[in-house]
């Protein structure tokens, strides 16, 4: 059975919404444990149960030298510890179907985990040691390595990925936490970083300070309480995230071609840094009118430029990268080579009038209805409920602010909306990337 | 990568003695019009006697959301040269108003589920169309006056159909950008030849260009009716008076006029390996195997569905060890599809830079071939086990995954699979497990396809 969903952008902007229930912050057990931000909360789901976390040791912590670091530490992580081999957790978590898997991003580690009610002890235990006691095995570091070095060589296949990488070099200063390396630097600190290395960055950033943990689903908060403080008990260290500085403003529009042969689709992004963090207060107007612009079936993108003019498969508009730091605004679609002039064009014809005039105010009160319904929707997942609460923590805020982002969204006044978009973008000073079969070949880059 | 998506959706499919979130075997309800069928774990199966139309209900409070799904019984598989594609579409057409109910009115199926802050979507398989929203319980008949509403009355206008197009084309297009996908589609071309399981479901590119809104319009009118529908409701509601808002809205449409057209077409016995290779820009080989396996509903079908986790799932599976563990591989994935017809086991290798594609073909095969001789252990087949009871409970986590999941079982032919496939998974041994290898992991009715990536020169990245 092969599948063909219809409509990929439609979850365009919406991610950045909390979800919440009738009272997230009175349900929510959080207490700190040992140094472990740790947010708990039952729900009607059965037997099922996520768990989040982060860790402030994503990339940010790497140093100019060695863009890899972080990574690869990262990546250690579930390459055996000092009491098992890889291969006895897997097959621990896998005998009970549970899983745990470690990601690192641009300001934190991310941690991602699923298990049936009654494995949560072990599921936590396991969690525990890998992040306590990696082993970081030469033969093992030696593999992963190669490993992902060729995820790298992978990506660079992807158009979407190649106009994205490329985006984030062209909006963030070097510096910045959201500036990615190119992939021939991250290439370079991978083949140089060293286990002695990893070791350190280990021993100075991993640890119980600076953790967040959030556990939802079919789960009695005392003993998912009792687990982490089990499991996690003695652990010394981490660090508070450094403050960033936050980037500049754009000066001037740019336009830049990424050429890849044999490609039939182009990925465009479209957008500039904002400055903004999501804790800040125009955050959510900015919010509220970007969805207006991007998000779904009936924003204004793909309402005209799939629609209407049939010029896309999929474009949506959006906030991201500003959860720890500040952010950007974006437009992201595909397009034929042959329609990509068209579309580029009802695209920007989109974009200027949606800055030049605002939204409406029939349109705010659509959108303000449609993010209040999105609430019992956001219900139906431990995953969403768990993903959206770490990112509010992370974001510096309380967890009342689930609770309170209806009355929020309904406070707002069209010219908040309307003043947000004019405050903080300038689709003249906006960045430009395609990335496809476009230009004239290797040397063509425009 | 939509067979990823297959392999987990496949493992969290179903599960019978043990599905604490529900109450197994509701009681009835009774609903003029409707006619009771039978209720296996907690879903209860009504027939709307005035057109045939398939009723599943499935309560499930644990939010305080809906999800109605409508699965039509016709996929890319109902289709034939020329309007391959036709299913998928019809079913972006489907989105493009009735005089009831429009953009210009302000009251289309896009306008009102995402004001009233649902999830709306629609997919296109081999087997099935579904259409679906999420919504809070109090939008459910407003939801399904308009998913109702476009059963019968959709406009189907060529001036919709011409955007449309160069939609879905740059869909097909983003589908060409991937390796994989591309690899993918003449897998199954080549190793069906006469079933129509041959082509891909968004179509040939050509076919997708110049189909006709007429051939669009006869796929509507013959496929689109009552007695080949199925609604399913998950979530939290009422089941009387579900059924009767359904009988509201659906029963005002007749059975189809004409009996719904069969797919009687069988693929011949495969005699012989076959082989395809790409050549195309590209970063990494790819290696995949395809074996021709039962459907669905054939009682080998979970000996298989464990076969190809212990082979492909995890860290702990044969092809890691073999493979990925020896740097040769980046991934390496392996699902038994899960169709109607007769369908592929099929196995995915990214490989690492520097491996070679023979040397991995090789490996694979040696690996196939351990487990037809030596069969495989029961500690292996315990985890598998344990993955797929885990990963039933993980399609329980909201009324939409549960929605998914059943509508694959609907698609297959017999919706009880949901919970009946879990029962035949528990009952699946060693030995089992190394008969369907022997028994289907034929390389005489195999497809191996290579990707073989071209040196390209990227631009610099800045």
């Amino acid at each position: 059975m092969r599948h063909l969903p219809v409509l990929l952008a439609c979850a365009l902007g919406l991610l950045a919404a909390p979800v919440a229930r009738a009272a997230i912050a009175t349900d929510a057990v959080r207490q700190d444990i040992g140094g472990i931000d740790l947010v708990v909360l039952h729900t009607g789901a059965r037997d099922v149960v996520t768990i989040v976390g982060s860790l402030p040791a994503g990339d940010d912590r790497s140093p100019a030298a060695n863009a890899a670091l972080a990574t690869l530490t990262g990546a250690m992580l579930d390459k055996g510890t000092t009491r098992q081999d890889k291969f006895a957790i897997a097959q621990r978590l896998g005998d009970v179907g549970a899983s745990l898997s470690f990601s690192v991003g641009a300001s934190a580690l991310q941690v991602s985990g699923k298990c049936l009610r009654k494995d949560l002890p072990l599921t936590i235990s396991l969690l525990a040691e890998q992040l306590r006691l990696p082993a970081f095995s030469e033969e093992e570091f030696t593999k992963i390595k190669k490993q992902l070095a060729g995820a790298i060589r992978q990506q660079l296949e992807d158009t979407d990925f190649r106009a994205a990488d490329a985006f984030s070099r062209a909006i963030y200063p070097a510096g910045h936490p959201n500036r990615q390396p190119s992939p021939q630097e991250f290439l370079a600190a991978i083949e140089k970083t060293t286990t002695a290395e990893v070791r350190q960055f280990h021993s100075q950033y991993y640890g119980p300070t600076g953790m967040r943990l959030v556990i939802v689903g079919d789960v009695d908060a005392g003993e998912a309480q009792t687990d982490v403080r089990n499991s996690f008990a003695g652990w010394t260290g981490g660090s508070t995230p450094p403050a960033a500085p936050r980037g500049p403003m754009p000066d001037a529009g740019r336009e830049q071609t990424i050429f890849m042969p044999d490609k039939t689709n182009v990925s465009v992004v479209m957008g500039q840094a904002t400055q903004l963090k999501y804790s800040d207060a125009d955050a959510l107007p900015l919010r509220l009118a970007t969805r207006v612009l991007g998000s779904g079936f009936t924003g204004r993108l793909m309402a005209n430029v799939r629609d209407k003019e049939g010029l896309t498969y999929g474009i949506g508009a959006f906030l991201d990268n500003d959860t720890f730091v500040d952010g950007d605004w974006r437009i992201s679609g595909n397009f034929a080579p042959n329609l990509l002039d068209q579309g580029i064009a009802s695209t920007r014809r989109q974009l200027a009038a949606w800055y030049d005039r605002g939204i409406t105010a029939a349109e705010l009160e659509r959108t303000k209805t449609r993010v209040t319904g999105s609430y019992k929707v956001g219900l139906a997942t431990t995953r969403g409920m768990a993903g959206t609460i770490l990112t509010m923590l992370n974001a510096g805020m309380p967890l009342s602010f689930l609770d309170e982002y209806p009355r929020r969204v309904s406070a707002l006044t069209l010219d908040e909306v309307n003043g947000a978009i004019k405050r903080h973008l300038d689709p003249n000073k906006m960045v430009l990337v395609r990335a496809g079969t476009v230009g004239t070949g290797p040397a063509g880059a425009k | 990568m939509n067979r990823v998506l297959v392999v987990l959706l496949l493992t969290a499919l179903g599960s019978a003695g043990s599905w604490p979130a529900f109450a197994a075997d509701p009681p009835p309800v009774a609903v003029p019009g409707f006619k009771y069928v039978r209720s296996v774990g907690a879903v209860s199966e009504y027939t709307l006697e005035s057109n045939g139309l398939t009723v599943l209900l499935m309560p499930e409070r644990s939010a305080p959301v809906v999800t109605l799904m409508v699965t039509y019984r016709v996929g890319s598989r109902n289709e034939v040269t020329g309007t391959t594609g036709a299913t998928h579409l019809l079913e972006h057409l489907m989105f493009k108003g009735s005089p009831t109910y429009n953009d210009a009115k302000g009251n289309s199926i896009k306008q009102y589920v995402e004001t009233v802050g649902g999830n709306l979507n629609a997919s296109t398989g081999q087997d099935r169309t579904n259409y679906f929203a999420v919504t809070g319980r109090e939008n459910l008949e407003g939801y399904m006056a308009i998913e109702a509403d476009r059963m019968r009355g959709l406009w189907l206008r060529e001036e919709d159909r011409r955007p449309e197009m160069t939609v879905v084309r740059n869909e097909f297009e983003i589908g060409e950008n991937d390796p994989r996908d591309a690899l993918d589609k003449e897998t199954w071309a080549a190793a069906f030849q006469a079933h129509p399981y041959h082509h891909p479901t968004i179509g040939w590119r050509s076919d997708i260009e110049n189909v006709p809104i007429e051939k669009l319009r006869a796929f509507y009118d013959t496929f689109y009716w009552p007695d080949n529908a199925t609604v399913a409701l998950i979530g939290d509601f009422d089941p009387k008076s579900a059924l009767q808002l359904i009988a509201k809205y659906y029963g005002a449409y007749t059975r189809a006029p004409r009996p719904i057209p069969q797919v009687y077409t069988t693929e011949p016995q495969q005699t012989g390996p076959r082989r395809v290779t790409l050549r195309r820009a590209g970063e990494l080989g790819l290696v995949s195997l395809a074996f021709k396996i039962p459907e669905a509903r054939h009682p080998d079908y979970a000996a298989l569905n464990l076969l190809s986790m212990i082979l492909g799932s995890g860290k702990t599976s044969r092809f890691y060890r073999a493979l990925t563990d020896k740097n040769l591989t980046l991934n390496v994935q392996a699902g038994a599809e899960f169709n109607r017809d007769p369908t592929l086991l099929q196995i995915y290798a990214v490989l690492a830079p520097g491996a070679e594609h023979a040397q991995v073909e090789r490996l694979l095969l040696e690996e196939i071939a351990r487990v037809k001789r030596d069969g495989v252990t029961e500690a292996e087949v315990a985890t598998a086990r344990g993955k797929y009871v885990a990963a039933t409970a993980y399609g329980r986590d909201g009324s939409f995954a549960i929605a998914e999941n059943l509508n694959e079982a609907i698609a297959a032919g017999d919706w009880t699979l949901y919970y009946t496939l879990d029962e035949a998974t528990r009952r699946v041994t060693a030995a089992d497990i190394q008969r369907v290898a022997n028994a289907y992991l034929d390389v005489n009715r195999s497809t191996t396809g290579w990707f073989v990536p071209l040196a390209a020169e990227p631009t610099p990245a800045k």
